[in-house]
Formats: structure tokens, C-alpha cells, sequence
């Protein structure tokens, strides 16, 4: 039989054990560790074990995650890229408090999980010669164990009889394995850490040659693509524009150039469209678009724009100018009229016919006979 | 010093406390006399609420932990007994404080549609209905209770079981008539869903808070001898848990009052966080929460009667402050002068002569209690 890992007293009931673990630490035979199905409070102090420092791993971890919820909301929120939201002042404090209480339970949790079991539990440790013995099934299950581990001068049979003193039911001598587990605690950090090294270096390596060695160039998805913007450059073409210039004689539609260059010649001209509601529609829309700024919504010559430049606009209900043809005030818009620009560029051509039955309706409207009202 | 000596000066100290505190009336004032009366009603109140929702908890859940501790929260429950009188004088205060029982409220936009509800006539119902609910769950659970020392029979677990769901809703309809009604009746137009939990939290807090100092004040007498570490660990635990829990509804109110900005809510944490109320409300926070938080963090701490007695005292204080800061700036800025002496003396001491009382009725434990031994043998 190989030598002796620890001798195992079994108990039935977590007080079985409080009680023994006494009178066994007074015969003083090697270091004792117990094992239960679950927590059984103040067995680490009966056991002499030193104070966990989990408690205070776990405070600073918390109250380190929430100071850096804080700082880092602070620096996002108020800092980098300042924001109202809500009308808030961008560093309110109200609103950083829940992230503040998530990230310190965060941090917390990890650390009281993590650290509990790779650091001070040094879990897993697969390898456990208690694992190995026969009453470890009770153990994880409704018995509690207090073993007593080999050491110097360690002898079995004492320990058996300061167990069975004590009240133990059972005893079992757990023999020391043949070689150490190699899944323990310390193999998981050491490959965690290693994969985090790897991947800390591969990522610089990786930018640093996308960024300083022009071999590949990165995948840039949409942001560069083979097309001409308008107004840009292009050396494809020999003029060096992107963009290329219409054929000579060439018209957009609705933009005729007129037949006429004096307003008495446009005075001719027929307005070929019919008087429907949808061309007065569209006379209105385009009219108070693009002449009430001036001529005002009624065509009186009174602007919605108060005139801050000296001209004063024409008032299309004067006598003078309701005695003009269609064609003429056709030609106007044309050609424009003393400080009135063309709007030929702006309205095509059904559009400025539509505008001249619109000022027609205008006019009629403010000047309306008796036999209009029946 | 010995029980009559002690008796003479908490007696001489009520009366000083109720000369100053009915002297106040006339020289501070009707609306000063009233605050004052109902803060100190709605603390002992939610104080003796707190220890009823111990004993109700204790008979919902079968807990064993308490039964040993049971008869402390049982006597401080007794404390409704005289509260019933003290908040049916207490209606006293509806014309001084509450602008929903003045004739005017029928005028005010704000608060027209509620002026049935918040009128002297309904509000005086609904008080005197919580007092004859609130003496219901004594007559079941103290009463029985005391009657078991005596014959041992366990009927009244059983009826004490059958009784506690019923006792639960007592508590919340109480709870909830205290904090809607006396508190949020100040500022009717001002409307929480949830200022009757935050009252439930600070309730609770109290009730336990005066558990762990009647846990003192047995065991300095070596009345309470099999009381161990695992008992006051749970009081402890307890008291540390509903710290957490009043801060966590106390700033979800805050934070969501002051995130939504509606006027109908935001008004009255102008008025309470405004000017010197705002010094007022951070000391809350401090002694309400901060201070038993960390005092209560390491594990020993939550039995350790020691740590407990001062962290218990610094509770109540809080407690009170916190019904300070929601009832006084309905006067405007924070008053605190010898009125206010004058009514701790007098409630205080008043309260201390009640307890005290109740502390020498029936035995220290509940003997007759079918689960004594399990709870004496309870370990965490």
C-alpha cells in the first residue's frame, strides 16, 4: 500500500463535526481539513484557517468598478462627446448611479466567483486524492468528512483512534496518489494567460502591418469604391474632369429657349394651357413659392418679405398691369422687368404659364364684378 | 441604577417633554405642534409596524430562526395599542397641514377632483378603519401568543399560520394608508407610486433597529441567555439587506422623478432638496444608508451586538429624520429648536415607559411555541 494522503472520520450532521474538530486539533497530529456538502459556517474558524481575503478582494473590486462606471460614463458623457439628453446636463450624475450599481455588482461577482475558485480554492483540481476516495459520494451528498493530512511523523492509527474519539462513524485512510493532476488551477491560468499574450501579440503584429507595411491593403468594405462624384477629378478622361460637358445645341426638357428677346414680341403669345383646378393648383404653388415674396400672397405689391432693399415691387393689380396680355406678363418672367431677375431657369415653361393664370385669378379675384358673385 | 429610579426620570422626562411639546402650540404655533405630532406618530408607527412584520413573516414562512426572539417584536407590536390614540388625535392636524381637508380644496384645480378623497370626513374614516385593523393582528398574534406560555397548545401556531397571510395584508393596507395619506395628503397635487414601500423599507429598518436594542437591553439583564451569535446574525442580516433596499427604492424614486421632470413630481423634490433641505436629505443619505451600509459589510459585524447597538441607534435616528425631511418642509425651510426636544422627550420617553412595560408581560420567550427548541438549536 502506498503511503498515507489523509485519514477521513465521517459524521453525520454538520454539529457532529463542529464538535469534533476540538477535541481532534487538541491531539495536535497533522493539519486537519473537512469536507462538507455544503457551507458550514464558522468551520474555517474552528479549523484555524487564516481569514479569507475575499471579502476585502471583493469590496475594493466593487467599489473599483463602480468609480470606473463613473469615470469612464463622466468621460463619455461629458468629455469626448458632450450630449444633452433629455435635457440634462451632459455630466448628471442621476444617470450614471444604475450603470455605477451594475458594473460594481459586475465586478464584485467576478471577482468573489473567479477568485473564490482559481485563486484561493485553486479549483479545478481534478486530481484530489480525497476525489479518489470512497466517501466521497456521502460527502457530496449528506456526510461531512474531517480529515486529518500526513506529515511529519504522521501516524495513521492515532489519527483513526482521535477520530473515532471524537465520534466519527467511519474511517477511511485516503492513499497518496502516484503522481500530481496535471488539469489544476495553476495550468488554467498559465493557458489563459498564454492565450492572452497570444492574442495581445498577434493583434499588434497584425496592426502594425496593416498600418506600416502597405502589402495588403485592409478590407474597407463600402467606404472606396470605383465611381465618379459629381464635381470630382478624374484623370480617365484627358480634360482631367470627372464629369463631361452636354453635346453642342443641346436643351433640357421644359426649357425651350424662348422665341422672343423684348417683351413687346412675347405680348403675341396664347397661353396654351386650360384653366383647370390642378394648373390653378400649381400656378398658386409655384406663384407663392416664387413671386408672393414680392409681389405679395394677393398680388397687391405688398411682400411677405419686408423689402430691405430699396426697389419696391410691382403691384400686379394696378389698372396698368391687368390691362396686359397673358403673353406680356408671360415675357416678364421671362425676361425679367427692372429689378426682377429671369425665372426662366427656375420654372419651366408649363410652370410659368400656370403662374400667368394664377395672377389672371388673382387679379380677377380683388377686382370682382357683380355678375361674378351670382 | 436601579427600575425606579429609571422609572422616575423617564417619567419626569415625558412630562418636561409634554409641557414643552403642548407649550409649543401656543408659542410656535398650530402647523409647527402638528408636524411635529405627526412625525413622531408615523415613526412609532412604523416602528411598531416593522416588529409586526417580523412576527407575521415568522408565522407566513414557519421561520425558525426567530421563534426564540419572537416575544421581543410581539411587545414592541403592542405599541399600536396606544398608537390608535395618538393617530386619532392626529386628525387634529387636517386643517394646519393638509390642504385637501381645508374648504379651499374645492376651488383648487389641482386638487378638486380629489377633494372627496382627501376631505376631513373620508380621511377620518379611513384612519379610524387602519386602528381597528391594526388592534385585529394583536388580538390574534399577541394575545395567543401569551395565552401559549401558559396552557402550551399548539392550536395557535396553527391559527397563527392560517391568520398571517391575512395579517400581511393588514400590514400593506396600513403601511399604505400611513404613507399615502399622512405624507403624501401634505402635497396633494404631488403624486409617488411608490412612497409606500419607501415607507415599508424605513418601516421595517425601525422595527428591527428597536429589535436589536430590545436584544440588548434583555441580554444586559441576562434575560435572554440562549440567544446566540446565529440569532442576532439574522437580525443583522436583515437590518443590512433593507439598508440596500431603502436606498435602492429611495433613488429609483429620485432618479425617476428628476429624469421624467413632470411638474406634478418634480415640485416636491424642489421643495425637499431645495436650499437648506438639502443638507437635511444628504445627512439622510449618509445615516439612512452609508453608515449601516459599511458598518454592517463584514460578516461578524451582523452579530455582533456591539457594532449593532450603535448601528441600531444611528437607524432610528435616521428614521426619524426621514420622516423629518418628508413632513417639515410642508412649513417651508427646516425647523429644529426645543419643540422639537420637547416632542422627542415626550414620545421618547412616553414610548421607552410603554416598552418597558410590555417587557416585563408574559415570559422573555415564546415557552409554549411547538418550534422553541429547533429555533434555540437554529445554526446559520
Amino acid at each position: 500500500m502506498n503511503e498515507t494522503f489523509a485519514v477521513l472520520g465521517l459524521f453525520d450532521s454538520a454539529q457532529a463535526l463542529m464538535e469534533a474538530v476540538p477535541k481532534v486539533k487538541a491531539m495536535n497530529l497533522g493539519r486537519l481539513e473537512a469536507y462538507t456538502p455544503y457551507p458550514v459556517h464558522g468551520l474555517d474558524r474552528a479549523l484555524d484557517q487564516r481569514r479569507s481575503p475575499l471579502a476585502g478582494m471583493v469590496m475594493v473590486m466593487g467599489v473599483l468598478g463602480a468609480l470606473t462606471a463613473l469615470l469612464f460614463q463622466y468621460w463619455i458623457s461629458a468629455v469626448d462627446y458632450p450630449i444633452v439628453t433629455g435635457g440634462k446636463a451632459p455630466s448628471s450624475w442621476q444617470a450614471f448611479v444604475p450603470i455605477m450599481f451594475e458594473v460594481m455588482v459586475l465586478f464584485a461577482t467576478f471577482t468573489a466567483g473567479l477568485g473564490m475558485l482559481l485563486l484561493l480554492n485553486r479549483l479545478p483540481y481534478f486530481g484530489h486524492p480525497v476525489l479518489q476516495s470512497k466517501a466521497i459520494r456521502g460527502i457530496t451528498r449528506d456526510r461531512f468528512a474531517l480529515a486529518v493530512e500526513a506529515g511529519e511523523g504522521f501516524d495513521p492509527e492515532a489519527a483513526r483512534t482521535a477520530l473515532e474519539a471524537a465520534g466519527a462513524r467511519d474511517i477511511e485512510f485516503v492513499p497518496a496518489p502516484p503522481r500530481g493532476p496535471w488539469l489544476t488551477a495553476a495550468f488554467i491560468q498559465r493557458s489563459l494567460a498564454g492565450i492572452a499574450v497570444v492574442c495581445l501579440v498577434s493583434g499588434l503584429v497584425m496592426y502594425g502591418a496593416v498600418k506600416f507595411i502597405p502589402v495588403l491593403p485592409p478590407m474597407v468594405h463600402m467606404e472606396d469604391q470605383p465611381r465618379l462624384d459629381p464635381q470630382a477629378e478624374s484623370a480617365f478622361f484627358p480634360d482631367g474632369r470627372g464629369m463631361r460637358m452636354p453635346v453642342a445645341g443641346t436643351v433640357a426638357r421644359g426649357f425651350l429657349p424662348p422665341g422672343f428677346t423684348t417683351e413687346d414680341e412675347a405680348a403675341r403669345l396664347v397661353n396654351p394651357l386650360p384653366r383647370t383646378p390642378a394648373v390653378l393648383a400649381r400656378g398658386r404653388a409655384e406663384y407663392e413659392i416664387r413671386c408672393a415674396v414680392c409681389h405679395g400672397v394677393l398680388g397687391n405689391g405688398i411682400p411677405t418679405l419686408s423689402a430691405a432693399y430699396g426697389a419696391k415691387p410691382a403691384n400686379l393689380q394696378a389698372p396698368g398691369f391687368r390691362a396686359y396680355s397673358d403673353g406680356r406678363i408671360y415675357g416678364a418672367i421671362v425676361l425679367g422687368k427692372n429689378a426682377m431677375p429671369s425665372y426662366a431657369a427656375d420654372l419651366p415653361e408649363d410652370a410659368r404659364w400656370a403662374v400667368v393664370h394664377y395672377v389672371r385669378a388673382l387679379q380677377r379675384a380683388q377686382n370682382a364684378k357683380d355678375e361674378d358673385l351670382k | 441604577m436601579n427600575s425606579d429610579r429609571t422609572a422616575k426620570m423617564l417619567w419626569s422626562a415625558t412630562a418636561l417633554g409634554g409641557a414643552a411639546a403642548g407649550a409649543s402650540y401656543f408659542v410656535a404655533g398650530a402647523p409647527r405642534f402638528w408636524a411635529n405630532w405627526v412625525v413622531w406618530f408615523l415613526f412609532l408607527l412604523t416602528l411598531a409596524l416593522g416588529a409586526l412584520f417580523l412576527v407575521a413573516l415568522e408565522h407566513l414562512v414557519s421561520a425558525r430562526w426567530s421563534v426564540p426572539l419572537r416575544r421581543i417584536p410581539e411587545r414592541l407590536a403592542s405599541l399600536l395599542i396606544p398608537l390608535c390614540a395618538v393617530g386619532l388625535a392626529a386628525l387634529g392636524s387636517l386643517q394646519a397641514l393638509f390642504p385637501g381637508a381645508r374648504p379651499a380644496a374645492a376651488a383648487d384645480p389641482l386638487i378638486a377632483g380629489k377633494a372627496a378623497w382627501l376631505g376631513a370626513p373620508f380621511f377620518s374614516a379611513r384612519v379610524a378603519l387602519c386602528a381597528a385593523l391594526g388592534l385585529l393582528p394583536l388580538a390574534v398574534l399577541l394575545r395567543g401568543s401569551l395565552r401559549q406560555d401558559r396552557d402550551r397548545d399548539p392550536r395557535f401556531t396553527i391559527r397563527a399560520r392560517r391568520f398571517a397571510p391575512v395579517c400581511m395584508g393588514i400590514f400593506a393596507l396600513l403601511v399604505t394608508q400611513a404613507a399615502f395619506d399622512w405624507i403624501g395628503g401634505l402635497t396633494p397635487a404631488w403624486y409617488s407610486d411608490v412612497i409606500g414601500v419607501y415607507l415599508f423599507a424605513g418601516a421595517f429598518m425601525a422595527g428591527l433597529a428597536a429589535c436589536v436594542l430590545a436584544v440588548v437591553y434583555l441580554k444586559g439583564r441576562e434575560r435572554l441567555p440562549a440567544i446566540r451569535f446565529d440569532h442576532v446574525y439574522n437580525l443583522g442580516a436583515f437590518l443590512f439587506a433593507f439598508t440596500v433596499f431603502w436606498a435602492y427604492i429611495a433613488f429609483a424614486q429620485y432618479m425617476l422623478m428628476w429624469y421624467g421632470n413632470l411638474p406634478d413630481e418634480v415640485l416636491w423634490y424642489q421643495a425637499h432638496t431645495g436650499g437648506a433641505w438639502l443638507g437635511v436629505a444628504l445627512l439622510l443619505a449618509l445615516l439612512h444608508f452609508f453608515v449601516p451600509f459599511f458598518a454592517l459589510v463584514p460578516w461578524d459585524a451582523k452579530g455582533d451586538l456591539k457594532r449593532l447597538r450603535w448601528v441600531a441607534v444611528v437607524v432610528l435616528a435616521a428614521h426619524w429624520l426621514d420622516l423629518y425631511w418628508l413632513v417639515f418642509p410642508a412649513l417651508g425651510g427646516p425647523l429644529f429648536s426645543w419643540p422639537e426636544l420637547g416632542f422627542a422627550l415626550f414620545f421618547g420617553g412616553g414610548t421607552l415607559l410603554w416598552v418597558r412595560g410590555a417587557m416585563e408581560r408574559g415570559e422573555d420567550m415564546p415557552v409554549g411555541d411547538p418550534f422553541l427548541r429547533e429555533g434555540l438549536e437554529f445554526r446559520l
